[in-house]
């Protein structure tokens, strides 16, 4: 028998010969190259800040510069403590409480409006949505000096309440409109099911609407989280003392006029990098778009 | 178990001069199958939604028994309802949606648990029990939904179009199907259709509604029997009837050469001089050409059982269409029923001749029908 016949035809149907591999093979390798290629041009400036965090402060400012430390410097992580540049733990817990007040407080504010401009049509909807809208286009620099007048009449300048109510407003447009396009599109007709099951109106948000629209919940809060963590215009303007700073403002201290402290903006940063990471990590399965899928027709 | 009561119940909705629902009055007994029919927009889904609580009730009163549930939230009206759309809970498997309202109301789990199980058995859902919607074919999702209402054995089922999105041969199975578990559940129904086949065959009675206006609700033979009105006429029975303007002369109106006797009562009911006659298409007897009406076959719709011939007449019927009648289609075209596989031919001319007692009369200036 010919050697042809024992030869799977697939082969040469979809590679093209006997020494070339098949194309869809070819392609994969190509696409993984490029893969690699823009993985490393992302990857990058979070590799250099990962070694840099780990050298000493003589090498870091060797010139040529070393690729990996030639002395590792894990002590970096453990003096950015205590330095005379600023209050570091202070700082990092003023980003935990800025950013988690922030963000609760968002969600608070957007949950109902969010639920009411998609259930309810009302005079000016369009225009309220628009207006809406219009906050996240104005720069938090703009409003700065405003806020800053508005908080010290108020008398909470130079406070986390301040940062908390800022970050808040910053990040509520977003909220309501992820969140309201979540809730528009649950079928009304699942809400009146529930209400006809006998729920009522807060026992069908709790057991029929959050479930459906949790994946715009989790989204709405990952963003505002970060927004609020990695905020620092408005930080640096309204926040003088600096017990009050958040990580990003701080971060500053270590480059000074005539000498900056490398080593501890590596490290810092690296720690104010990290929560974001894991709270992506976490929560990202939770990221499950389509949810209501069957539920009608 | 109770009858449900329409006490000149209206809604308005805003923005809108017409009421949606106007002045409704409607009884609906215990366990009995009441169809809602009418065109869209016609305020059927309204009435529905306004005794299932989900639409206000802006003058009148909803009740049900002796129960005056009009201002009652959905939740304390002990109604059970199958939406066009389903509404199943998509988070929640097959066996939760079922017992959903168990669950709220606190059942113990081990009789939740066999209630989910009766009905899932009556509905052929058991082998689907642990599956999500997304993994149900359209058909038995709407098993899901129907399982769901009778599971709580309700006062009322509220049912809004729930077969319009199957398929045509599904849609007739489960309409069986749907009929014949009302009976034997006994539970009052109000069913939502625009469909009237599905109106005529499951309904006890059925209500004709149109522009928010209760035209007739009667048995499905009255109702093609004795159409109240024109509109009735016209909505019920497939293919529609036809309904011819005409002159009263003297004792009689004529149609195209035939003329129909009036009875005295019918001439003085009469508003005016013009009248609408109203023939089904099997209620016309063929003839060779030249006797009764002449008209010329310009369609010939086979149906194997039936024929329906769509025939054009005499230009003097044509004339007739100047009279202001709300009739569905052009007047000067008549349907004919004819014996299934019959040798009718494009373009043949034939003589048609309405039956006795086949002949429907209403007034043209109210619409309203003329007394027998």
């Amino acid at each position: 028998m010919s050697t042809v016949i024992d030869r799977p035809p697939t082969v040469t149907a979809v590679g093209g010969g006997v020494d070339r591999p098949p194309v869809h093979e070819r392609r994969r390798w190509g696409l993984t190259v490029v893969g690699a290629v823009v993985a490393t041009v992302f990857l990058a400036p979070y590799v250099i800040m990962l070694v840099g965090a780990f050298k000493t402060r003589p090498e870091i400012l060797r010139v040529p510069p070393t690729y990996l430390p030639e002395n590792w410097e894990p002590g970096n992580f453990l003096t950015m403590w205590d330095t005379p540049e600023t209050p570091l733990p202070a700082n990092l817990l003023s980003t935990v409480v800025i950013s988690l007040g922030g963000t609760a407080l968002a969600l608070l504010a957007a949950l109902p409006a969010a639920y009411y401009t998609a259930r309810h049509n009302f005079r000016l909807k369009l225009p309220f949505m628009l207006l809406v809208l219009v906050t996240q286009m104005l720069q938090p620099t703009v409003l700065a000096s405003g806020l800053f007048r508005e908080f010290v009449t108020l008398e909470i300048n130079d406070t986390w309440l301040a940062m908390i109510l800022v970050n808040a407003a910053f990040n509520l447009s977003f909220a309501v409109w992820i969140m309201h396009s979540f809730f528009a599109s649950v079928p009304k007709e699942i809400e009146e099911a529930a209400w006809l099951d006998g729920c009522s109106r807060s026992q069908s948000l709790r057991q029929i609407m959050l479930p459906l629209v949790w994946p715009g919940i989790v989204t709405a809060v990952i963003f505002t989280f970060i927004a609020c963590w990695n905020e620092f215009a408005a930080s640096l303007i309204l926040l003088p003392t600096d017990t009050n700073q958040p990580l990003t403002v701080a971060l500053t201290r270590f480059i000074g006029q005539y000498e900056s402290a490398w080593q501890y903006v590596f490290a810092v940063s690296i720690i104010g990098i990290l929560p974001v990471v894991a709270l992506f990590a976490l929560i990202e399965k939770h990221l499950v778009s389509g949810l209501t899928a069957g539920g009608v027709k | 178990m109770a009858t449900v009561t329409f006490d000149g119940a209206s809604r308005y909705y805003a923005g809108n001069d017409r009421p949606a629902v106007d002045q409704l009055d409607l009884e609906v007994a215990d366990g009995e199958f009441l169809v809602l029919v009418g065109p869209s927009g016609c305020g059927k889904s309204t009435t529905l939604r306004m005794l299932a609580g989900l639409e206000g009730v802006d003058e009148g009163a909803v009740r049900i028994g002796d129960r005056d549930v009009t201002n009652l939230p959905p939740k304390d009206r002990d109604i059970a309802m199958v939406f066009q759309n389903y509404a199943l809970y998509p988070h929640m498997t097959v066996a939760d949606n079922i017992a959903f309202h168990l669950k709220i109301k606190k059942v113990p789990k081990a009789e939740r648990a066999e209630r989910v199980r009766e009905a899932a058995k009556l509905l052929d859902l058991e082998p689907y029990l642990e599956r999500k919607p997304a993994k149900l074919s359209g058909g038995q999702r709407q098993r899901v939904a129907m399982g769901r209402a009778i599971v709580r054995r309700p006062q009322v089922f509220c049912m809004d179009e729930p077969l319009s999105n199957l398929d045509a041969k599904l849609r007739v199975q489960t309409r069986t199907q749907i009929a014949s578990l009302q009976r034997r559940l006994g539970v009052t129904t109000i069913y939502v259709t625009h469909d009237q086949v599905e109106a005529m065959t499951m309904g006890d009675r059925v209500a004709v509604l149109k522009d928010g206006l209760l035209q007739q609700c009667d048995t499905p033979i009255n109702l093609f029997g004795k159409p109240k009105n024109l509109f009735v006429a016209g909505f019920i029975g497939s293919p529609a009837m036809n309904l011819i303007p005409a002159t009263v002369e003297g004792e009689s109106a004529v149609i195209g050469g035939q003329p129909i006797q009036l009875t005295p009562a019918q001439r003085e009911a009469l508003t005016s001089s013009k009248v609408v006659v109203g023939v089904r298409p099997e209620g016309w007897t063929l003839k060779p050409a030249g006797e009764g009406i002449s008209a010329m076959v310009e369609v010939v719709e086979e149906l194997g059982s039936d024929q329906f011939l769509y025939c054009s007449t005499s230009a003097e019927l044509a004339a007739a269409d100047a009279a202001d009648v709300d009739v569905a289609e052009a007047p000067h075209t008549i349907t004919v029923r004819a014996p299934g596989m019959s040798a009718f031919q494009r373009g043949e001319k034939v003589g048609i001749v309405p039956q006795t007692g086949a002949v429907h009369l209403f007034d043209a200036e109210t619409g309203d029908r003329l007394p027998d």
